[in-house]
């Protein structure tokens, strides 16, 4: 038999990293699963076309300089009244216990750079000028003030997932809420959504999470876990969480919802986030089935006739709703 | 003629226990810490293997494996030097195929001695850092044949999906993925060299080539 060349492996390394980013079908997995396995060299070709292809995803950044004016707010439009933080007692509060004093400080002075924004069922990769990047799930906003210090940004509202740039001497901070997150080289989420706590993933590394309104020390969350940050005097709840809680929890990177063992009526909640169009269940034992799957978030109506068919109901599509009975 | 991926894990005891392949969306999310950690070094590792004897082992082969091991991890926890790991690894690569050969070359032997050391030693001439890459992924993505460009803008640059770039090509799905992959492919060559660096039209491709000689470089 004739040796496959490294060049040929590529060419199909390539084609698969190509559909495993819009994601498989179960005869494709499994076809892919034997080509992996004919040939201890294909694992690290697609791993290096996978990787690859994230990279070009950086090119959002070269997008984001032609639109420039489309998309950047600059510093005297709505925003320009804004501080960083509701009021001076809670800057004040925050220098005994946290270092961050100057940061904050300085924020109030610092204009904001950059504003970015999605909207529902948007998703958006933005590069920053460090090398850092920040992936926006959908409706969310994001402010950017770089100094010569620090790295500052603010996520308004929504999820965002940021992989930032080591850089020892200017620390990155996240700023949600009243909830600060500081790092310096590592790769973490934080979502602020409404009616719900701020939630902090780390994938890689470690951050500091603190609160700029508490006079206390932050607290340090390390990769596979996550920080939850309940109410203004609660303290910051760590649990842990296994891969495939971080896969789900990180899957909307890919514009996947995924779901296990969860019930119908929690499931179908998650779609709103991604669509006007709302899932509405029928009656209360259809809402309590529990369903496990990987669906695309902007799609909640194959969602919908998916579970539909699995649980034995029907799909009455409307206007903006797919509701489904049984 | 390679040694296969070890698809079992071994315990810390030498015992080993059957294991599930991962999915093609667990390897995805294992390549997210490759795209970080490792093909940052890629240039720098091809260029220290350039100048190895690998006896008779191709850079490309080498370098499929060496992410095929690491890939092959659990966790990357453990790695806190992913330089110095990716070149242990191809290191090893290296040598378990001198150890498989019925005949070594006497002089094969000596030169992998002192690869042990020199990979500690081996100052990177090519890190290449976020912004230098930024410059480098532009200059790619301009060099791609017009369609397979085209593609790349509607999907990355503007952010449209698959389906929208189906629609808005007048092309089905399937022709959007294979110029992608096209495209990937090619992206993926530049990238072992240094960088789009040729005529588009040329296939012609010089991994012995200095980078010094680039036109880009000031």
């Amino acid at each position: 038999m004739t040796r496959e060349s490294p060049e040929q492996i590529n060419e199909a390394a390539s084609a698969w990293a190509i559909r495993a980013e819009r994601g498989l079908t179960e005869i494709e997995e499994a076809r892919f699963q034997d080509w992996i396995a004919g040939d201890p060299r294909r694992l690290g070709a697609f791993g290096r076309m996978t990787a690859l292809l994230e990279r070009t995803e950086r090119a959002a950044a070269l997008g984001t300089s032609l639109k420039h004016d489309a998309l950047v707010a600059r510093k005297h439009t709505n925003l320009n009244r804004r501080t960083w933080l509701a009021g001076g007692s809670v800057i004040a509060a925050s220098a005994v216990g946290f270092s961050i004093f100057g940061v904050l400080n300085r924020l109030k002075v610092s204009p904001i750079d950059k504003v970015y924004r999605t909207n529902k069922g948007g998703k958006q990769v933005v590069a920053l000028d460090d090398g850092s990047v920040a992936r926006l799930n959908t409706t969310t906003t994001l402010s950017v003030a770089y100094t010569k210090a620090h790295r500052m940004v603010r996520l308004e509202g929504g999820e965002a997932f940021f992989e930032v740039a080591k850089d020892a001497l200017r620390p990155f901070i996240v700023q949600a809420g009243d909830t600060l997150v500081r790092a310096v080289g590592t790769s973490f989420n934080v979502s602020c959504l409404p009616n719900s706590p701020v939630e902090v993933l780390v994938r890689e590394g470690v951050v500091a999470v603190s609160r700029a309104a508490r006079i206390q020390q932050p607290v340090r969350v390390v990769a596979n876990s996550k920080a939850t940050i309940v109410k203004d005097q609660a303290p910051v709840r760590l649990t842990t969480v296994d891969a495939a809680a971080l896969n789900r929890d990180l899957a909307w990177q890919d514009g996947r919802i995924i779901i296990e063992g969860e019930t119908l009526a929690a499931a179908a909640a998650k779609f709103e986030r991604y669509s006007n169009i709302r899932i509405v269940v029928g009656n209360g034992a259809l809402a309590r089935e529990r369903i496990s799957g990987v669906f695309d978030a902007d799609d909640p109506v194959t969602f919908a006739r998916t579970v539909a068919v699995s649980l034995d109901a029907e799909v009455v599509i409307g206007a903006d709703e797919a509701r489904i009975v049984r | 003629m390679i040694e296969s991926v070890s698809r079992e894990k071994t315990h810390v005891d030498g015992s080993q226990v059957a294991r599930v392949a991962p999915s093609s969306f667990e390897l995805r999310s294992r390549s997210r810490w490759l795209e970080r950690n490792v093909l940052p070094h890629e240039i720098t590792l091809r260029k220290w293997l350039q100048s190895r004897d690998l006896a008779g082992l191709e850079i490309e082969d080498i370098i499929q494996e060496t992410y095929s091991r690491i890939l092959a991890l659990d966790t990357f926890d453990h790695i806190s030097k992913p330089r110095a790991y990716a070149f242990q690894v191809a290191y090893s690569i290296v040598l378990d195929h001198v150890r498989r050969l019925k005949v070594v070359a006497i002089d094969a032997v000596p030169d992998l001695d002192a690869m042990s050391d020199s990979f500690d030693a081996f100052t990177p001439e090519v890190i290449l850092s976020a912004r230098q890459d930024l410059k480098r992924l532009a200059h790619d993505l301009a060099a791609l044949p017009d369609r397979v460009r085209e593609v790349f803008q509607l999907r990355r640059i503007d952010g449209i999906s698959q389906r929208e770039t189906a629609f808005r090509l007048g092309i089905a799905e399937s022709t959007v993925e294979k110029h992608m992959a096209r495209g990937l492919v090619m992206m993926a060559d530049w990238f072992g060299l240094g960088g789009y660096s040729g005529a588009p039209t040329s296939s012609c491709r010089t991994p012995q080539s200095n980078r010094r000689d680039d036109p880009r470089k000031p």
